[in-house]
């Protein structure tokens, strides 16, 4: 199935840099915004979701959608969390529900998108998401649906390994930082890592893990820490590092 | 403390490498092997490395020709070892070889020449207290090729000096080098967190959850690391590999560490790498 016309239901940042990429690849965007008429979604063979981290606010809009538009629309939600299974069965064509889960590259003007499928997404669905996303010159990898996908999932993992080395002294925050650098090139240290990604982020991901994957993810009492002290990262001023 | 004098104990991979490092810094070396070949082969490549940047105008032929004037090979471990202030160890992975060997360089050194292994995978403490100079006693962990590598990790143990430590941290910088401190512990920082990094990507293709590939590509294009874990490990081989996270595994004696069952069933298979021509990915 090949994607013509897309409505993106979500305001802010990333539904303005998807509509700029859209519209170069000349796609037409039908619908915009949360409040947008959702009567308009019947005309886009793909509507996205940005809506906020909610699980019953998506499974609303979920089923909004499935009521107004064609059949063969799909359906994707931008969510962080392994919702895509729980956001089909709000609707009735759960083969045609799909993650799209945009990451920008902390360097470069560039994007990652984990193309997500739930148990019930077809093959179908999720070679057509990922020729969109090809198509409007995105990144596109596949993967089954877990927490915190492939890339969250490893950067929690290693900021967790990282945040019990330097609880247990092992060297200084700056040292392990300077170390994964000049060592094994590595873009950024795990601490760095962390005040990026927000340290409430990893001890989220890691807590799903843990649920979901097993107790060796479980999140170093640090972090908790961190969380608990508002040390949150860049967006709060303070994580591992100070930010002024 | 002053070093003046360094003799580097193996030729090999990396030992050749920290030599020429430390003959480019000033410092008089005294490479030392088993072997006469084992020697040889190492100045060959040193050599081949000076003769490389001068043509690509890095260095001159003066520089080139007084790096390799301050290189000694040879193979009398007594000669090599007599009068200098380091010595910095890069021999075989086996802690019983280098434990005999620290037991003779003790007798063999003066008091106050300071023993810095540059192992990866071997506790530092241990190999210490065959010493009667557990305080001259220290970790300098080089990364290959050690020549272009900036990172050295220097580990210290709960015996060492601060003098020691001040010495080699001073050291690796006038070698144009950037020390980081750890303590002992197993894979000190930089293996022990590549592990994780290493892990966490093969757990995700063993449960099913991506391919290689895509794996892979999500490492590089989300956050920019150069390569992703099934092409490092491709690059660097399967066997080694599945040493280096069992020896995790085990010291460390956490979940985490556990080797893949895909990087277990890849050794079991002979699919090593690119060296076999198959890993993870196949290479022509």
């Amino acid at each position: 199935m090949k994607i013509a016309t897309v409505s993106i239901i979500g305001e802010g940042e990333l539904a303005d840099r998807l509509k700029e990429f859209l519209n170069k690849a000349n796609l037409k965007v039908v619908a915009t915004g949360l409040k947008a008429d959702y009567a308009k979604q019947v005309e886009s063979d793909l509507v996205i979701e940005l809506a906020l981290e909610d699980l019953a606010a998506k499974k609303k809009i979920f089923k909004v959608c499935d009521a107004k538009c064609y059949k063969e629309t799909i359906l994707a939600t931008t969510s962080s969390n392994p919702w895509v299974t729980q956001l089909a069965v709000a609707t009735k064509r759960p083969e045609k529900v799909v993650g799209l889960n945009f990451t920008k590259n902390p360097f470069e003007d560039k994007y990652l998108v984990q193309v997500v499928r739930g148990l019930q997404t077809s093959d179908e669905t999720v070679q057509a998401a990922k020729d969109l996303i090809t198509n409007i010159g995105m990144t596109a990898v596949k993967l089954e649906e877990t927490p915190g996908f492939i890339l969250d999932r490893v950067i929690a993992s290693i900021v967790n390994e990282a945040a019990v080395m330097y609880s247990s002294k092992l060297a200084s925050k700056e040292d392990i930082d300077k170390m994964m650098k000049v060592c094994v090139n590595w873009p950024m240290g795990p601490f760095e890592f962390a005040d990026n990604m927000g340290v409430d982020r990893v001890v989220e991901v890691l807590d799903l893990m843990t649920q979901e994957l097993g107790p060796k993810y479980q999140p170093c009492f640090l972090l908790r820490k961190m969380v608990d002290a508002g040390w949150l990262g860049k967006k709060t001023g303070r994580g591992f590092y100070i930010y002024s | 403390m002053e070093i003046k004098k360094i003799a580097v104990l193996g030729a090999g991979v990396m030992g050749h490498g920290i030599a020429q490092v430390c003959a480019q810094a000033g410092y008089e070396v005294n490479l030392h092997d088993i072997k006469d070949e084992f020697v040889q082969s190492g100045i060959g490549k040193i050599k081949k490395f000076v003769g490389g940047s001068v043509e690509k105008q890095r260095m001159t032929q003066a520089e080139a020709d007084a790096t390799l004037g301050r290189i000694k090979g040879m193979t009398d471990l007594k000669e090599a070892v007599k009068d200098v202030d380091l010595v910095i160890e890069a021999i075989v992975e086996d802690i019983n070889i280098k434990k005999e060997m620290y037991k003779e360089l003790d007798q063999l050194c003066r008091p106050n020449t300071i023993f810095a292994s540059n192992t990866s995978a071997q506790s530092i403490t241990e190999m210490a207290m065959v010493t009667k100079r557990p305080d001259k006693f220290i970790g300098m962990h080089w990364f290959n090729p050690a020549q272009l590598m900036r990172g050295v990790e220097v580990v210290v143990h709960e015996k060492t000096s601060k003098e020691t430590r001040d010495t080699i941290v001073d050291l690796c910088k006038k070698l144009g080098k950037e020390p980081g401190v750890c303590q002992d512990s197993p894979g000190f920082v930089v293996n022990r967190l590549l592990q994780i990094w290493y892990n966490e990507g093969l757990n995700m293709y063993d449960e099913g959850i991506a391919e290689p590939q895509d794996i892979d590509t999500a490492y590089k294009v989300g956050c920019n690391f150069r390569m992703g874990p099934f092409e490092l490990r491709d690059l660097v081989g399967m066997d080694i590999g599945y040493a280096s996270t069992t020896t995790h595994y085990r010291e460390l004696m956490r979940e985490q560490f556990r080797p893949p069952r895909c990087l277990i069933m890849k050794v079991k298979a002979g699919d090593l790498g690119r060296k076999t021509g198959k890993g993870f990915y196949e290479y022509k």
